[in-house]
């Protein structure tokens, strides 16, 4: 099977179609069982009570805000360097996505924030690094919609998308580098993670479940740009013609 | 099972704030996503239209 034919637009174009239900589905069975478990079976905190479920979307929503931000500035440097259409537009799908993760980041933070630190908003060194994503990704944005030309306005966007990926690390090792409010990592790769059964497993099916709602949400993005930018190839060629 | 107390012990707002507002948030992304798919498929018909239309002036 030649897998580079799917790098063009249009050989993908059907492709992504038959693909959504395969991540749209399980998303959707993902999140019930996932806030069923958060809800249900893990116990509260014993020092936060009920105020740590705010954790199960939270988390998720933090870590596909900056993993969306490092995998659409590999889409935009690839539609960059090898000037593949294709890759342009995944990263120009996936934005949006990534916004609206980073965006749910900081208010459900601010509402876990309240509660157990007393305030809405602190300007500690994660939280002023997540703002500072959310208004890359706000940039990206609004800078390839200010410009008419698609290609002129991938390889603008790649270039504040690559500028930008300097951020996710300063994000993640934020709490380790800084004095900040926010605690250490939860998870590690090598080590045992620090919270325990129930609410790991809540906290992974809804990462889970975040993340192919991602991919679905992407596919069907792409499929409206990859139409979009045909048609105005189409009606270019009839004014032009 | 425990069922949960709705009141979150207290911080119903806070968890339940966060909730609905990620359910909004995620709402948003699916409407705005089909009325950019609606928007293609008027355009897409209009076009027909209009190209239908000139083909008959000119015939």
């Amino acid at each position: 099977m030649n897998l580079y034919k799917y790098a063009s637009p249009s050989n993908f174009y059907p492709l992504a179609g038959k693909l959504i239900p395969w991540f749209a589905t399980p998303a959707a069975i993902l999140f019930g069982v996932g806030l069923f478990v958060g809800f249900f079976i893990a116990p509260p905190d014993f020092q936060q009570g009920d105020a740590y479920r705010i954790m199960f979307i939270h988390v998720p929503a933090a870590w596909l805000g900056m993993f969306l931000y490092v995998l659409m500035a590999f889409y935009a440097a690839i539609g960059w360097a090898f000037n593949a259409r294709l890759a342009s537009m995944m990263a120009s799908s996936i934005s949006i996505t990534g916004a609206m993760f980073t965006f749910l980041s900081l208010v459900t933070g601010a509402f876990w924030g309240k509660p157990t630190w007393g305030t809405w908003w602190v300007w500690d060194a994660r939280m002023t690094s997540t703002l500072i994503l959310m208004f890359l990704y706000i940039g990206f944005i609004s800078l390839q919609s200010s410009i008419d030309d698609p290609r002129r306005a991938d390889r603008a966007g790649a270039v504040l998308a690559l500028v930008g990926v300097i951020n996710v690390p300063i994000i993640y090792f934020s709490v380790q580098w800084w004095n900040t409010l926010h605690q250490g990592a939860t998870l590690r790769l090598l080590g045992k993670p620090s919270i325990s059964g129930s609410m790991l497993w809540s906290m992974l099916i809804m990462l889970a479940a975040c993340w192919l709602y991602s991919v679905a949400v992407v596919l069907i993005r792409v499929r409206c740009i990859i139409l979009e930018r045909e048609q105005n190839a189409a009606r270019f060629a009839e004014v032009t013609i | 099972m425990n069922w949960p107390d709705l009141s979150m012990g207290g911080y119903g707002f806070y968890v339940w704030g966060a909730y609905l507002f990620s359910l909004f948030a995620i709402v948003w992304e699916l409407v705005s996503l089909s009325y950019r798919k609606k928007a293609q498929a008027q355009e897409k018909t209009s076009r027909q239209v209009l190209r239908g239309n000139a083909n008959e002036t000119t015939s």
